[in-house]
């Protein structure tokens, strides 16, 4: 059952919150409900797909004030906002901040589980992506310094040659080093080598 | 019987007449101080014609006389009270009471009083001086009287009322004298003769002398209504029954067909057309000025000895009436007497007092009843404006509120939609989750009344209405508002609190006009802090009770209340918001001020600003008595 996605619904009215868990469960989701921001951020985050359904007004720190606490602590979990009076600011900011849909109540169905689809499939891209990077991750922390600056070099486009002036080795030394490289970084030509550098550096910036 | 009949018919003459000279003796000497009169009366001194001569002379005295003067009153009463046994016991009382009162004059009303003053006077009342009062002619002649004395005499005038008779209907066809067979009836007959002789009627003249009463009505039934009666005095018919005079007139007013005519004063009252007659009035006149003469010691002159009253013709407007006679006819200088002078004539400056008086009160009661009128239609006006302005305060209200209002109705319909969905989705699981689909309608069955609650209370608010008077809890007030001050508040970011004292605080006024204070307060206080930091972004409601008094403060921490702003708070389209109308707390003062209380700023400055708003609160008991009205 932990297959199922689980979704996060935070809303201070009990009633509202009742309802859409009711949904959600129905729909054959795993629901959560909070009652403020303060409630959810209190509850270990459980590493499973889902998202999180946020009204806009709160008692105490607001759905925004949530979002980008989120954000700011790099936790990556799509956000459909489900207002009773959303204004037009408020949704301008929630969507360029990242949230997946700006909702207002009272919300058809269809447009309800279709943004939270659409959340749990940036969800899973989001988790998809990650898993990538940290592999690649692990690829390169099992690199050996002189392989690192063999394959930096490479990726500037060095030739062997110029590489193995650069730092002072032998060419053969070079192209050993570089027949490992590839393996460990599970690489078969210099072009695949140079996506790599570019998944590092995109998912390392951040 | 010499006596009585004499008396008899001088008490008659006297009263009728009123010819009787004023009794009055004025007393004189005595003290040098004042004089003393002593009015002697031979008959009922009480006979109303005694009485008005009676007034006349004291009036004379106290008017003319010299000197204070007392009188005094005696009777014989001798009509009813016998001398012949009297007198002696009478005489000896007399002497009694005045054996050391000095009296200087002794007024001798009738001849029963001369006789009587002829034979005690000189020693019940030595010194004294006498005027005698009575009738001329038939029981006494002047030369009877004292030395010194002098006497005031009345006369039938016969003559004189027949010349009225015949002047007032000179078309009679036939004149009737009736007179009774004593030898004063008599006497009279005689006069009315002599008249008679003097200026011969043209028209036949009958006389019933003597004839019973009986006789007489009988006779004068027959009389046409165009006949001339004249009455003179009947003491006694031909067969010897005696009568008395009025009796007989009155029984002649009565059954005569044709006008009745006579010659003494008191006859007039009594229903006869006219007559010439000699007045009382005039007698105590006469009588006051030979008293002063006496007091003063002057001896009488010989015209004195027997003055006579004037006659003169007197009239009843009333007997005019009753036998259609002209009263033109009259002689000019006569006395009507009776006349039904229309009231608004005879009292007219108090009828015209007494109107203007009432016309002045009706016009004050108009006045006040206008005036109350206009106070209470103004006042109703102002209540009407009041409730207009605040309704339209209210509207401004629910335009601010816009949002928190989407957001309570919201919720529930939201609820709503989602409940109604997942119970679709669970029936088309197919697996029967009957206990779950219960509760979802449940919940949809709450939450709708919940959002028809909100449109209720917000129609109640947003409606028109007039002012209400009733008891309500301002706690109840707050509360039915806290759901969507708490919306507004969270759309605003603002924090809110509410303390609510634990009493309930009953307040009798407009329960939606003080739900509309507190909207007011509140949104100030939430624009208050609008700019503020958050953790001044706080607004807190507080009811609690002071004395007498339910209070509601609303306390924001915003920036304060500049100085110069803070005497125009509660002044209208005074505000320092853009959009402001600058009517809220206007309205607000003028609706707390409507419930008998008082709307203020407790206090302001950098921390911040409360506003409170005091109602009286009702006594409770009498808050159930004068509930919904």
């Amino acid at each position: 059952m932990s297959t199922a996605p689980l979704i996060h619904v935070v809303d201070d009215d009990a009633s509202m919150r009742n309802a859409l868990l009711r949904l959600l469960d129905a729909a054959g989701f795993d629901a959560r409900g909070y009652a403020s921001a303060g409630e959810f951020l209190l509850h270990p985050l459980p590493d499973r797909v889902g998202c999180l359904l946020l009204d806009l007004r709160l008692p105490g720190p607001s759905g925004l004030e949530l979002q980008s606490a989120l954000q700011e602590q790099g936790i990556e979990l799509p956000v459909v906002f489900l207002s009773g009076h959303g204004s037009v600011e408020s949704g301008v900011k929630a969507m360029k901040d990242g949230a997946v849909d700006f909702l207002t109540k009272p919300v058809k169905r269809e447009l309800l589980l279709d943004a939270i689809g659409r959340a749990l499939d940036l969800c899973l891209a989001q988790r998809s992506s990650r898993t990538q990077a940290m592999q690649l991750q692990a690829r390169f922390a099992s690199l050996t310094d002189r392989q690192r600056d063999i394959f930096d070099r490479i990726v500037a486009g060095r030739l062997n040659k110029q590489i193995a002036d650069d730092l002072g080795i032998a060419e053969r030394t070079v192209k050993r080093e570089r027949e490992q490289l590839m393996l460990k970084l599970d690489a078969k030509s210099a072009a695949e080598l140079g996506r790599l550098a570019e998944m590092r550096a995109r998912t390392k910036t951040p | 019987m010499r006596l009585a009949i004499p008396d008899k018919w001088q008490l008659i003459l006297l009263a009728a007449l009123g010819l009787v000279l004023g009794c009055v003796p004025s007393p004189l000497r005595a003290a040098e101080a004042e004089a003393r009169v002593l009015m002697l009366y031979g008959l009922d001194p009480y006979i109303p014609t005694f009485l008005a001569m009676d007034q006349a002379l004291r009036e004379d005295l106290a008017r003319n006389g010299t000197k204070r003067t007392q009188v005094f009153a005696e009777a014989l009463d001798s009509q009813r009270f016998p001398l012949d046994t009297l007198e002696p016991d009478l005489a000896a009382l007399l002497a009694t009471k005045y054996r050391a009162l000095q009296i200087d004059v002794v007024v001798a009303v009738s001849r029963t009083a001369l006789d009587f003053y002829q034979r005690h006077g000189a020693q019940l009342w030595p010194g004294s001086r006498l005027v005698y009062v009575g009738f001329l002619g038939y029981e006494f002649k002047p030369a009877a009287l004292p030395e010194g004395a002098s006497s005031v005499l009345s006369i039938l005038d016969v003559a004189g009322t027949i010349d009225i008779a015949r002047k007032m209907q000179p078309d009679a066809r036939r004149i009737v004298v009736v007179s009774g067979s004593s030898e004063i009836d008599t006497r009279t007959q005689q006069q009315a003769r002599d008249a008679f002789e003097e200026r011969p009627a043209k028209v036949p003249v009958d006389y019933i002398a003597g004839a019973t009463l009986a006789e007489i009505l009988a006779r004068l039934a027959k009389e046409p209504s165009s006949s001339i009666v004249i009455y003179l005095t009947q003491f006694r018919d031909r067969e010897g029954t005696p009568y008395e005079p009025f009796e007989v007139l009155r029984a002649v007013i009565a059954g005569s067909p044709a006008p009745v005519y006579g010659a003494a004063e008191p006859f007039v009252g009594l229903g006869i057309v006219a007559g010439s007659v000699s007045s009382y009035e005039s007698k105590g006149r006469l009588i006051g000025e030979q008293v002063r003469r006496a007091i003063a010691g002057q001896q009488p002159d010989a015209s004195h000895r027997m003055l006579q009253a004037p006659n003169r013709c007197v009239a009843d407007s009333r007997a005019l009436r009753r036998w259609s006679l002209d009263k033109k006819r009259l002689p000019e200088d006569c006395e009507i007497r009776f006349e039904e002078v229309p009231v608004w004539r005879q009292y007219w400056q108090e009828i015209f007092v007494t109107l203007g008086v009432v016309a002045a009160q009706a016009a004050l009661i108009v006045a006040l009843i206008y005036q109350r009128r206009r106070r209470v239609m103004a006042e109703r006006a102002e209540q009407a404006q009041r409730a207009e302005l605040a309704h339209v305060g209210r509207l401004a209200v629910a335009g601010e509120l816009t949002g928190a209002i989407a957001h309570e109705i919201n919720q529930p319909l939201g609820a709503i939609l989602s409940n109604a969905d997942a119970g679709d989705l669970l029936l088309d699981s197919g697996t029967d989750q009957r206990d779950k689909l219960r509760a979802i309608l449940a919940d949809i069955r709450r939450d709708d009344l919940r959002a028809s609650e909100v449109i209720r209370r917000l129609r109640e608010l947003l409606g028109k209405h007039h002012f209400e008077q009733e008891t309500f809890d301002l706690n109840q007030v707050v509360a039915e508002l806290e759901a969507i001050i708490r919306a507004e508040a969270k759309r605003r970011g603002v924090r809110l609190e509410f303390k609510r004292e634990p009493d309930a605080l009953p307040v009798i006024g407009d329960r939606i006009q003080v739900q509309q204070v507190l909207l007011n307060l509140v949104l100030n206080a939430m624009d208050a802090v609008q700019d503020q930091s958050d953790d001044r972004r706080e607004v807190s409601v507080a009811t609690t009770k002071s004395k007498r008094r339910a209070v509601l403060a609303v306390r924001d921490r915003g920036p304060g209340i500049p100085p110069q702003n803070l005497p125009l708070v509660f002044d209208s389209f005074f505000s320092t918001k853009t959009e402001g109308m600058g009517l809220g707390l206007s309205i607000s003062r003028t609706i707390v001020e409507a419930h008998g209380g008082r709307l203020s700023v407790d206090k302001t400055g950098s921390e911040g600003t409360t506003f409170r708003a005091e109602l009286p609160l009702a006594n409770h008991k009498a808050g159930l008595q004068s509930s919904p009205t």
